[in-house]
C-alpha cells in the first residue's frame, strides 16, 4: 500500500507571527473604566435624550399656538358667516320684501291679458 | 461609621429630634404619594387638564321657495351681558358704555346693579347682538362679562308656525318638526379633553387626550313652499275674517303625484320665537293633524270612488231618489232637497244628496249595508285611501280614527253614515291623502313635509319617494271620478275658476255632537278639490268652523279653495288645458 505525505504545510498567521521578521502588536487600553463611569456616561445619555425629547415636544407645542390661532381664525370667519346669513335671511323675508318701499309702490294692473300657452 | 453620642447629650437629642422629623415627613410622603395617589392626581390633572363639551350644532331648517331652499329657521349667536360690581372700577363709564351700546337691550337699571355689591351677578342686558358685545368688549371694562347662547331665529315671523314648532330652553325641540325630527336636528356633542397650558391653550402633548369632534344636527328641508304657505295663511284668515272674528281653520296644499305638502296653515297660529308668551297650549297643535273630525259630505268623493272601482255604479246609474232613505229605525234625508225620481250618481255628487251615497253603499252588498258593504267599505276607507292609520307624515302627535266593520257600533247606521262622512272621525291630512290617490290614477304617497337635506351649501333632494300602495283605484276609475268632480264643481261653481284650467272637488258640511246629538247650529264647512290641466298639479282641503254658527262648505270654504287654487295655478305657471 502506498502511503502519502503532506507536501504543503499550513502555517496559522497566529503561529507564524512569532517568527522571525513578523511585526505583532497588541493595543492595551491604558484609560479603564469603571462601573462609577459607566453609571455616569448612562445618566449622560438618558439626559440627552431627555433633551432631545423636550426639545421636540415643544416644538410640538408651538404648533399648537399655531393651530389654536387658526382654530380661533375659523372659529371668527364662521360666526361672521353665520352672521350674515342671519341678515341675509331677516333682508330676504317675504315680510320684508312685502313691507319693502319698492313693493308699496307697486299697484295691481288694472287687466291682464294672457298670451296663447 | 457609628457615632457614639453619649447618653443625654444635646447632640442625641437632636439626632432623635432629626430621625423623629425625617420619619413624619417620609410618613407625610407615604400618604401623599401613596395612600392619597389617585386623589392628589385628579386635583394636579384638574389644574392641566381641560374637560370641554363641544355643543353640536342645532340643523337649521329650510323651505322651498319656486325649487330653491330658503331658511326658515336658523341659529343665531346672542349674548347676555352681566356685571359684577364688586370689580367694577369705572361704575360712570360702565353706565355710558352700555346704555349707548346696548341701547334697548338693557332689561335692567344699571345704576341700581351696580350698587348691589352683595351680589357678583347681575344681568343687565340680553339678546346682544355679537357687534354690540364687540363694541363693549373693545372697552376692556372691569366687572363687564358676557354669556354666549343660540337661539333659534324665524325670519319668515309666524309663517308655518305650527309645522316647525319650537326649540325649549334645555334645547329640546318640541312639537312640529322641531319635535318630530329633534334627534335629527340636533346632533351629536363632542367632547375635548386635552392638557392645557396656563392660558387653556390645548397641547398635544398628554397620553389621555380626547378630541372628538361636534356632530351638527342635520339641516332639513321641507316640501313647503313659503310662497304658497303665505297664501294659504293670507287667503284662510281673510276667509275666515269673512265668517266672524271667533272663526279658526286649516288648510293643506298638496303635490298629489307624490305626496309633498306645499302649505299647511292653521288659524289661530303663533310665533314660534315667542312659543313662552303663548298662554293657550292648544296653539301649539297642529290641527290638520291631531283634530279628526266627522268629515261631512266630502267623504262622498271616496264612497264613489269605491262603488266605481268595485263596478256597481258609473257616472250614468240611477237611483229612485225621495229625498229620504231609511236604514234600521233611522231615516237619513238629503240636505238639497226637491230632485226627486230617477237621480244619476253624477247628480249624487253635484248636489250632494246623502240617499245617493247611501244607496252606493247598499249596492257594495246584497242590496244592503250588510258585512260584505260594510267590510268592502273598511277595506277602501282604512286599507286603501288610510282612514284610521297614521300616515306618516313627519309631525309629532297625529291621530287616527275609525270604526271597524263588525263591532256591534260598526253596524249598518254607522256605515250608512260613512257614505256622506258622519259618524266617523279622520283629520285632514288622512282626507288629503286619500284624496290624492283617487285623483291621480290611483297611487297612495304617503304625506310628506321633509324634501330632503341642506349638506356643504347643497340641496340634496329625497330620492326614496315611491308609492305606499299603487293601486289603490284602477287608473280609469280614477279618471271617470277626475271628470265627475270637475262636474260636480262646474254646477255651483264655474264662474269661481280661472279659465283654461281642469278643477274638480266637493264641498262638505258636516253636523257636530252637543251633548251626545248632532246639531246643524254648530256646523264645520269644508271643501276638497284639485287643480291641473290633464294631470292634477295640486291638491287642497280646507276646513273652517265658528263655534255656534252654521257653516256651510259651498259658502264658507269653497272660496278659500278658490283663491288659493287660482293663485297656484299662476304661481305654479300650469300650462292650460
Amino acid at each position: 500500500m502506498q502511503k502519502y505525505s503532506n507536501t504543503t504545510n499550513f502555517c496559522a498567521r497566529r503561529s507564524s507571527g512569532y517568527s522571525r521578521n513578523t511585526n505583532t502588536v497588541r493595543f492595551k487600553p491604558e484609560v479603564k473604566l469603571g462601573p462609577v463611569t459607566h453609571t455616569v456616561f448612562v445618566a449622560l445619555l438618558i439626559t440627552v435624550l431627555g433633551l432631545i425629547y423636550l426639545t421636540q415636544a415643544a416644538k410640538i407645542t408651538g404648533y399648537d399656538y399655531e393651530s389654536e390661532k387658526i382654530d380661533k381664525e375659523i372659529a371668527r370667519l364662521t360666526e361672521q358667516k353665520e352672521d350674515i346669513e342671519v341678515e341675509n335671511a331677516r333682508l330676504t323675508a317675504l315680510s320684508t320684501v312685502s313691507g319693502s318701499d319698492v313693493a308699496k309702490d307697486m299697484v295691481k294692473p288694472a287687466t291682464v291679458g294672457y298670451t296663447g300657452q | 461609621m457609628f457615632l457614639d453620642f453619649r447618653k443625654g447629650s444635646r447632640v442625641r437629642v437632636l439626632a432623635v429630634f432629626l430621625f423623629v422629623c425625617v420619619a413624619l415627613i417620609i410618613a407625610r410622603l407615604f400618604q401623599i404619594q401613596i395612600i392619597d395617589h389617585r386623589k392628589y392626581v385628579a386635583m394636579g390633572e384638574s389644574e392641566y387638564v381641560k374637560r370641554l363639551t363641544i355643543p353640536a350644532k342645532r340643523g337649521m331648517i329650510y323651505a322651498m321657495d319656486s325649487g330653491d331652499p330658503v331658511p326658515l329657521v336658523i341659529n343665531e349667536t346672542i349674548f347676555t351681558l352681566f356685571l359684577d360690581p364688586q370689580v367694577v372700577t369705572k361704575p360712570a363709564k360702565v353706565e355710558e358704555v352700555i346704555k349707548k351700546v346696548a341701547g334697548g337691550n338693557v332689561k335692567a337699571s344699571i345704576s341700581e346693579a351696580l350698587k348691589d355689591n352683595a351680589s357678583r351677578y347681575k344681568v343687565v342686558a340680553t339678546e346682544l347682538t355679537r357687534k354690540q358685545a364687540e363694541l363693549i368688549k373693545k372697552e376692556k371694562l372691569a366687572g363687564v362679562g358676557f354669556q354666549e347662547t343660540t337661539r333659534r331665529v324665524y325670519p319668515e315671523n309666524t309663517l308655518a308656525g305650527q309645522i316647525l314648532g319650537f326649540v325649549n330652553s334645555e334645547g329640546e325641540g318640541q312639537y312640529g318638526v322641531e319635535g318630530a325630527l329633534n334627534k335629527q336636528l340636533k346632533g351629536v356633542d363632542g367632547r375635548l379633553e386635552s392638557v392645557t397650558d396656563i392660558g387653556q391653550v390645548p397641547l398635544t402633548i398628554g397620553a389621555k387626550n380626547v378630541n372628538q369632534p361636534a356632530k351638527n344636527g342635520e339641516n332639513v328641508v321641507l316640501t313647503i313652499d313659503r310662497n304658497v304657505q303665505l297664501e294659504a295663511e293670507r287667503a284662510l284668515k281673510a276667509g275666515l275674517d269673512r265668517i266672524s272674528s271667533r272663526a279658526t281653520g286649516s288648510v293643506v296644499v298638496m303635490d298629489p303625484q307624490n305626496g309633498k305638502v306645499m302649505a299647511m296653515a292653521n288659524w289661530p297660529t303663533y310665533n314660534p320665537a315667542d312659543y313662552n308668551k303663548v298662554t293657550n297650549i292648544e296653539l301649539f297643535k297642529n290641527p290638520v293633524l291631531q283634530d279628526p273630525y266627522e268629515p261631512g259630505s266630502v267623504i262622498k268623493t271616496f264612497i264613489m270612488s269605491t262603488g266605481l272601482d268595485t263596478g256597481v255604479v258609473t257616472p250614468e246609474t240611477t237611483y229612485r231618489n225621495t229625498d229620504s232613505i231609511t236604514i234600521g229605525d233611522r231615516t237619513i234625508h238629503n240636505a238639497y232637497k226637491g230632485l226627486l225620481g230617477n237621480i244619476t250618481m253624477q247628480t249624487v255628487l253635484n248636489y250632494s244628496l246623502n240617499t245617493g251615497a247611501v244607496t252606493i253603499a247598499e249596492k257594495l252588498g246584497d242590496g244592503s249595508i250588510d258585512l260584505k258593504a260594510r267590510e268592502t267599505m273598511y277595506g277602501y276607507y282604512h286599507d286603501r285611501f288610510g282612514f284610521g292609520k297614521y300616515t306618516g307624515i313627519e309631525l309629532p302627535e297625529e291621530n287616527r280614527d275609525l270604526v271597524p266593520p263588525d263591532t256591534p257600533n260598526g253596524a249598518a247606521i254607522t256605515y250608512s253614515n260613512m257614505t256622506f262622512g258622519q259618524g266617523m272621525n279622520i283629520t285632514m291630512i288622512q282626507a288629503l291623502s286619500g284624496f290624492s290617490s283617487a285623483v291621480n290614477g290611483g297611487a297612495y304617497y304617503a304625506p310628506t313635509v321633509v324634501n330632503g337635506a341642506m349638506k356643504d351649501g347643497k340641496f340634496k333632494p329625497r330620492t326614496d319617494i315611491k308609492p305606499k300602495n299603487a293601486n289603490v283605484l284602477k287608473p280609469e276609475t280614477s279618471a271617470t271620478l277626475r271628470g265627475m268632480l270637475v262636474a260636480a264643481r262646474n254646477t255651483l261653481y264655474a264662474s269661481h275658476n280661472e279659465p283654461g284650467y281642469i278643477v274638480g272637488g266637493k264641498t262638505g258640511t258636516s253636523e257636530t255632537l252637543v251633548n251626545g246629538s248632532y246639531t246643524q247650529s254648530s256646523t264645520v264647512a269644508s271643501y276638497l278639490g284639485f287643480g291641473g290641466n290633464g294631470t292634477p298639479k295640486y291638491v287642497i282641503m280646507v276646513r273652517v268652523q265658528s263655534d255656534g254658527m252654521n257653516l256651510e262648505g259651498g259658502i264658507h270654504a269653497e272660496p278659500i279653495f278658490s283663491e288659493i287654487s287660482n293663485w297656484l295655478l299662476k304661481y305654479l305657471n300650469v300650462p292650460k288645458e
